[in-house]
């Protein structure tokens, strides 16, 4: 992502390198045959008295014009006095020179008169500009002294009419300035308003235009970062960063808005942005590779603070004006904190944070490009070679300067807000797919373990019945055959014939209610009932005994499983067999009735009764067997016996809380 | 065995491999003397080869005949003796094998541990009309007639049955309904009353009764074979 920034910070810098060098590449362009390039000049450099109106008409032949000694130079030109005796310091703001230029316009066929223009892409002066056009004024700029963004706007003087027949012959400046500084004047061109226009356009755009674009770009993106830092108050960055582009926008006011350079708030404002956003970007390093250098925090603070009391406005505070002098001292003192701090941060950040490398580094060269910046803007400093060159590459330069140092901290900044969103959506795209990932993860498992669940249950399920089963044939089916085999195998036996029979058939009914059980009575209790009827019916008939069948409508009894059914299958089933052998009854009545709760069914007999509380103590008629499988069922077994019969009752429950 | 025919006796032929219920059944119709057996057969070819001679009143069939099942038989019955009924002997008569049966064509059933003299008056029983049935034979019954529907009770207590899975799946779209009476009759045998019983609480005689059951099992042989023919239909065995 670094590489990213790093990439698209470079390219976008070439390209508006290229693109900035156009203009200045078409100013130093031989000129077309419509448009006159004027690159030579002669000027003189006079005492001034303060900043004052300039004449309304000026004729070099006229005295005491006439008495001056002008000097040759080429344009572009870097123009300074020789150093006067008095120190920069010492001098008053009031003592300011005069520079004059004169352009004499090269006689030429292939201009055609009628709407002209003069262009010049940059005249410096931190004061007064006036433009004579054949002695006569036509032009004022600057007129209260430099502005801030002076040294950024072209020069644009629109002379005649349409009409008009004649092509200016000489062309005159007049600048004032302070005593000792430089004034700059680049190649001044003439020609069509047509022709030229494109040019002035295109300067003004890049230089001023532009700038304030980006600026506006930016401090939009630091509110976009407050929005953000307001709903996550936890996360510092997004303030600072507002609080970042808010100083930009403040550092950077100065291009584009023309206001007067003097000592008032605006200056204030603009000289300690400075400082501020050094404050500010030093905290956003220590918030980016989590140091803190509490040395130089302490001296980042202890400085901006007392610029910030030491440059207040001159109304306010008349201790320090804001003099070029000072400018100079305040200027020196910001480069050896920016440098301190970019190079403190990026010492820093090495190990730590790309990000707060990428930001350190940035700054260090923000902080170069910001000299520059802050050399044309001045004009304080001895001219260098390659400031005045040829080409006015300074121009370029310096805005390059701007631009880049906007361009870098947007890409750097943008780079780093862009990469926290697109994380952020990474992110919660990344989240989603995991958690889906996790869901049917836990979804396949947890179909697997009721898959187990199931498989496991339904073979203990089947080991269940088969136990049951087992039992049954047990208890019933398996003795009986038993006894039958010691019958047959006994002697006396043998001739009981009858009796094995009996044991046999008695077997075969066991068996038949077993198969019975298993088919399905859909909780109907009368079903059951009836198919004991069914099986034992023959029995019955063979013993002589009349059923009556009186029943009656019971309620359902959810709980009749298999295993519930044979139950009472076999608990009546024995009570039958009871009233069978002992009973001697003649006829045996069955009955269903609803009990609270519950549901009754009674076998009345009219055989001879016996004693209960005997059998029940003796464990004859295997009334505790009836018992135990009435209280298997949740139920209760009753008997009653009297001289006349006996009757049993057995109870069962409704519900059953478990099956 | 062929005697000369008597159309006042039954006429009763034997489709059976296990040798001690055959002994058992020539015994018992010897020494009756309204029943005579006209033929024995102990494989199911031999059964097969049997319906080609003169047709019996009834016929008694063992499902598990040791070259193939009595259903082939009980089927080719009913084309070569229609007036013949058929009676399968079950073991245990429990519902597989009789509704099985009576699906094929069978009208009742016999249980092979039956006295000599129940044997007998289920044949007479059958001959006459009657069909025997069991409480847990009903039940299957009605649940293919009416596969959601209740039992519904007189009383009204109980609440609708759960639903059990249709054996026969449409039973409501097939043709062979049950009429009223006969579910009427069909649930008096689940509550265990005897044909004597429901007749007497239906206001009706005995032998209306017993024609009821012999409806109701010739009704379950037609929605087997109509569910067949749709069953057919609907796998593309058939075309319509």
């Amino acid at each position: 992502m670094y590489a990213l920034a790093a990439r698209l910070g470079t390219l976008l810098f070439v390209a508006f390198g290229l693109l900035c060098h156009l203009p200045v590449a078409a100013d130093s362009a031989d000129a077309t045959p419509t448009v006159l390039a004027l690159d030579h000049a002669q000027w003189v450099a006079l005492p001034g008295h303060g900043l004052s109106v300039p004449p309304p008409t000026f004729d070099a032949r006229e005295p005491p014009h006439n008495a001056w000694r002008w000097e040759d130079t080429a344009l572009p030109a870097a123009l300074r006095q020789p150093a006067s005796a008095t120190p920069m310091q010492a001098r008053a703001p009031t003592d300011t020179q005069t520079t004059w230029l004169r352009i004499a316009v090269p006689a030429t066929t292939t201009l055609a008169p009628g709407q002209l223009a003069l262009y010049a892409s940059h005249v410096g002066t931190d004061g007064t500009v006036a433009i004579y056009v054949d002695g006569q004024l036509v032009h004022r700029a600057q007129p209260q002294g430099m502005l801030w963004n002076s040294a950024r706007k072209p020069l644009w003087v629109s002379l005649g009419t349409p009409t008009e027949r004649t092509i200016p012959r000489e062309i005159v400046i007049r600048l004032e300035h302070t005593t000792g500084t430089q004034v700059t004047l680049s190649a001044l061109r003439l020609g069509q308003t047509s022709e030229l226009r494109w040019r002035y356009s295109w300067r003004h755009w890049v230089q001023q235009d532009m700038p304030a674009m980006f600026s506006a770009f930016f401090l939009a993106i630091g509110i976009f970062s407050l929005m953000v830092w307001l709903r996550r108050r936890h996360e510092k960055s997004y303030l600072l960063f507002f609080v970042l582009s808010v100083l930009c926008f403040i550092r950077g006011l100065h291009f584009y808005v023309d206001m007067q350079v003097g000592d008032d708030w605006f200056s204030w404002l603009t000289v300690n942005s400075i400082f501020w956003l050094f404050a500010v970007i030093h905290l956003s390093l220590g918030l980016l590779h989590r140091q803190r250098r509490a040395w130089l925090t302490l001296a980042t603070l202890c400085v901006t603070a007392a610029m910030a009391v030491v440059t207040l406005p001159l109304d306010v505070n008349p201790m320090l004006p804001l003099s070029p002098a000072t400018m100079t001292v305040i200027f020196r003192v910001a480069s050896v904190l920016g440098l301190s701090i970019g190079v403190a941060g990026m010492l820093g950040a090495r190990r730590r944070s790309g990000e707060a490398m990428l930001v350190a580094a940035g700054f260090t060269a923000c902080i170069f490009m910001g000299a520059l910046d802050w050399v044309l803007q001045s004009n304080f400093r001895h001219p260098q070679s390659w400031l005045a060159g040829a080409d006015n590459p300074t121009l370029s330069l310096a805005v390059l300067g701007f631009l880049f140092n906007n361009l870098l901290t947007f890409a750097v900044f943008g780079a780093l807000i862009t990469r926290r969103y697109v994380g952020a959506l990474a992110k919660v795209e990344q989240a989603n797919t995991r958690l889906a990932d996790r869901l049917n993860e836990r979804e396949s498992a947890l179909a697997h373990s009721y898959a187990m669940l199931r498989e496991a249950e339904q073979r203990q399920t089947i080991s269940q019945e088969r136990q049951r089963l087992m039992q049954d044939m047990h208890d019933g089916l398996g003795s009986s055959l038993v006894t039958a085999l010691r019958v047959v195998e006994n002697e006396q036996g043998r001739n009981d014939v009858a009796y094995v029979a009996e044991v046999l058939k008695s077997c075969i009914d066991d068996l038949k209610l077993t198969i019975d059980s298993m088919e399905p009575v859909e909780a109907d209790l009368l079903l059951l009932l009836a198919t004991l009827r069914y099986r034992l019916s023959p029995r019955l008939q063979r013993a002589g005994i009349a059923l009556h069948w009186d029943i009656a409508d019971v309620p359902r009894l959810d709980w009749l499983d298999p295993r519930n059914a044979l139950h009472i299958l076999r608990t009546l089933q024995e009570a039958f067999a009871n009233i069978l052998k002992h009973a001697h009854a003649t006829a045996v009545r069955v009955g269903t009735g609803v009990a609270p709760g519950g549901v009754t069914v009674t076998v009345t007999d009219n055989g001879q009764g016996f004693d209960v509380a005997r059998a029940l103590r003796s464990g004859g008629r295997g009334l505790a067997n009836q018992q135990r499988r009435a209280s298997a069922l949740g139920g209760r077994a009753s008997w009653k016996s009297g001289r006349d019969g006996s009757q049993m009752m057995l109870w069962l429950p409704i519900e059953r809380a478990s099956a | 065995m062929q005697t000369r025919t008597d159309p006042s006796r039954i006429r009763v032929a034997l489709v059976e491999d296990d040798l001690h219920f055959q002994h058992a059944i020539v015994s018992a119709i010897a020494g009756s003397t309204d029943i005579h057996l006209i033929g024995t057969a102990g494989t199911r070819e031999k059964g097969l080869q049997m319906l080609s001679g003169s047709p019996a009143d009834v016929l008694l069939v063992d499902l598990g005949l040791p070259d193939g099942s009595g259903i082939d038989v009980i089927q080719a019955a009913q084309v070569r003796w229609p007036q013949c009924a058929v009676m399968v002997n079950t073991t245990f008569g429990d519902e597989a094998h009789v509704l099985r049966s009576i699906e094929a064509g069978a009208s009742g059933y016999l249980l092979k541990d039956s006295a000599a003299a129940t044997m007998l008056q289920e044949i007479r029983s059958l001959h006459a009309g009657g069909s025997p049935i069991s409480p847990l034979i009903a039940r299957q019954i009605l649940r293919r007639f009416h596969p959601g529907g209740a039992s519904a009770t007189p009383a009204g207590i109980a609440p609708t049955n759960k639903s059990t899975p249709p054996a026969a799946g449409q039973g409501q779209d097939l043709q062979a309904q049950l009429s009223v009476r006969e579910k009427e009759v069909l649930e008096f045998i689940t509550k265990g009353f005897t044909a004597d019983e429901i007749a007497r609480l239906m206001t009706v005689s005995v032998h209306t009764v017993q024609t009821y059951i012999r409806r109701i099992y010739s009704k379950l042989n037609v929605h087997s074979k109509a569910e067949a023919i749709y069953e057919a239909r609907n796998q593309g065995l058939l075309r319509t």
